[in-house]
């Protein structure tokens, strides 16, 4: 094989290639600039492919309007391969870049873009009554296997890094609190802010935060890929309604699990705190215990548990939505996951602060 | 002699315990247009994808322009890789990149071209596998299955490969299209001298494009040569093969 080569004759004003030329061949290209190719003289050309061709001519005609050079010398199979190439020069000129877009067109256009969400998502929640309403009536033909699985996904899968992540929640606060109230004797009082930390926002809000990342992921990709492989299509298809056979499963799935996990998370994050202040502050488990029985109101524990089914609704509503959105490419499987995530993260903190300032002028 | 380009020798395949393959040997020659027939699940994509060094034969050599495929390290496999362009079943195109950037990504990935000479390029090829200008800066979704099967031979081209691998060109084409693309597979491989070795059902293709057919049965190979004597082989597969072809060109008259 004979590296590519080609040299400018300014008398005669041709390049005079040799060579094999391919795609890498560019290299061998001489500076052509302010000069004019009027002949391509292919003597010395062992092999030339199309990627060859069109650099050799592209060379001679910077611009699609240009003359065609002669072509001299070269084998019948490459001046073929040329024929080939020049019928189809034109479609290779050089296109202008597409016109950037200014900030006000983007502002714009995210501006919209809100809108068709939030009008989306109306739509969606309207949609999905109508269908609920439609299913009330009759329970068998509920999806009670889809709901189990889900049921079996969402709660008894996470149970394990819920309680553990409550668990650590629980030793940290209470060593922080305890360290604190050691200071003024009032070690006792630690349990009782332990208590209502954790029953009250910690324990709902971390896990929401779990089940959003976990499975609220989880279902935009699945339902996204069914319906990248139309598997959605096929269902309705099929007389079924994509949002009775996989939305209300899984809102209903979320909607028993959310709140259970937020009761072992209460559990696992009270545990944490009786070992911390027992080694730290020598309250015994027995004493824990006690004041745990004295102080304890109910409607601590059920201001948690009551706000773990309101966030799990709308993770699973985001979730599911997202899911079904999604266009027929891999990367908006991955960008409609993402905003899943993004989008329930958002909707917790806001959900919990309406509930904060709720109960506060509630009185609860 | 005519210079070897494909040499699969005594080949032998099991996958998850079925055999596949039981020494199986095929060659194809430069320049020749050759289609691998048979049954489903006779093993026509597993050897496809032997041959082009994406499943490892059990026992066996393959070897592309010479070259071992099995022991060739990766450096000598891209070098390889180079040589020979893939039409996937379903074209699998990348769907987060342009049209153009599809076509576009060998050329990138594997020459140093500036990216401007690489996209003017990747349009060369759109317009030689006969796609309209314009389609370069849609997406592959917004393609029908016939274009996006010319943007993946587009792709396939792009390095002006000497072997050109199609598996199964034209199902989920209607046969409109289905001829059109055979045609332009004859068109590029007579006029960028390629050899082409295309996994297919369809008769159509076998019958207007094709050099030479190999058939592929219970592992191995059961007869290789052009329709017409293909249809002296006494095999029952084969004679329904053809037998279905017979009654369609039937039913066509009838009509």
């Amino acid at each position: 094989m004979t590296e590519a080569r080609a040299h400018f004759d300014e008398e005669q004003g041709a390049l005079l290639a040799s060579g094999v030329w391919h795609a890498e061949a560019a290299a061998a290209l001489p500076d052509l600039a302010g000069k004019t190719v009027r002949i391509l003289d292919g003597a010395g050309v062992t092999q030339l492919d199309t990627n060859g061709a069109w650099l050799l001519l592209a060379a001679a005609r910077p611009q699609a309007g240009d003359p065609m050079p002669e072509l001299r010398a070269f084998q019948p199979q490459h001046l073929a391969m040329f024929k080939l190439v020049a019928q189809h020069f034109a479609a290779t000129a050089v296109q202008p870049a597409p016109q950037r877009e200014g900030v006000l067109a983007l502002t714009g256009r995210g501006a919209l873009a809100v809108w068709g969400h939030a009008i989306g998502l109306v739509d969606f929640v309207g949609r999905l009554f109508i269908e609920l309403m439609a299913l009330l009536p009759s329970p068998g033909s509920w999806r009670w296997r889809e709901f189990g699985v889900q049921v079996r996904d969402v709660f008894v899968g996470a149970i394990p890094i819920a309680a553990g992540m409550l668990f650590l929640l629980g030793v940290v606060f209470a060593y922080l609190l305890g360290s604190q109230a050691q200071q003024y004797g009032a070690n006792i009082f630690v349990v009782d802010g332990l208590l209502l930390a954790i029953l009250r926002e910690i324990s709902p809000v971390i896990v929401a935060v779990l089940v959003a990342g976990r499975s609220g992921a989880a279902i935009t990709a699945q339902i996204g890929t069914m319906k990248v492989t139309e598997e959605i299509d096929a269902i309705t298809t099929l007389g079924l309604s994509p949002l009775a056979v996989l939305v209300i499963p899984r809102i209903l799935a979320l909607l028993i699990a959310l709140p259970l996990l937020v009761f072992i998370g209460d559990i696992a994050g009270i545990a944490g705190g009786m070992l911390v202040t027992q080694q730290q502050l020598d309250i015994s488990y027995y004493m824990f215990m006690d004041r745990v029985a004295d102080v304890l109101q109910l409607k601590t524990l059920l201001v948690g548990l009551g706000k773990a089914p309101v966030f799990a609704v709308f993770i699973a509503l985001i979730a599911c939505r997202m899911g079904l959105s999604v266009t027929r490419d891999a990367r908006s499987v991955g960008a409609h996951t993402t905003s899943t995530v993004v989008q329930s993260l958002v909707a917790i903190i806001i959900l919990n602060a309406i509930f904060a300032v709720m109960f506060v002028e509630l009185g609860i | 002699m005519r210079d070897t380009v494909i040499d699969v020798r005594n080949v032998s395949t099991t996958l998850g315990g079925h055999g596949i393959h039981r020494d199986l040997s095929l060659s194809v020659a430069r320049g020749e247009v050759v289609a691998l027939i048979g049954g489903s699940g006779s093993g026509k994509s597993v050897l496809l994808r032997e041959i082009i060094g994406l499943l490892k034969p059990q026992a066996g050599r393959i070897e592309l322009f010479g070259q071992s495929v099995r022991d060739s390290t990766p450096e000598q496999m891209n070098m390889l890789r180079k040589r020979f362009g893939v039409l996937f079943q379903d074209g699998a195109l990348f769907s987060s990149l342009t049209v153009e950037d599809n076509v576009a990504t060998p050329l990138f990935e594997h020459t140093r071209l500036p990216s401007a000479t690489c996209r003017r390029l990747a349009r060369l090829k759109l317009a030689l596998a006969g796609l309209p200008p314009g389609v370069g800066r849609k997406r592959p979704s917004e393609l029908s299955g016939g274009m996006r099967k010319r943007v993946a031979l587009a792709r396939a081209l792009a390095l002006d490969p000497e072997l050109l691998f199609l598996d199964e060109p034209t199902s989920g084409l209607d046969p409109i299209s289905a001829r059109a693309f055979d045609t332009l597979i004859r068109l590029l491989a007579d006029s960028l001298g390629l050899t082409v070795f295309l996994v297919t059902h369809d008769l159509d293709t076998l019958v207007s494009i094709i050099d030479r057919v190999i058939v592929l049965s219970n592992g191995r190979v059961l007869g290789s040569g052009t329709v017409a004597e293909l249809k002296t082989i006494d095999d029952p597969w084969l004679r329904d093969y053809f037998a279905a072809r017979v009654s369609k060109e039937e039913t066509k008259h009838g009509n």
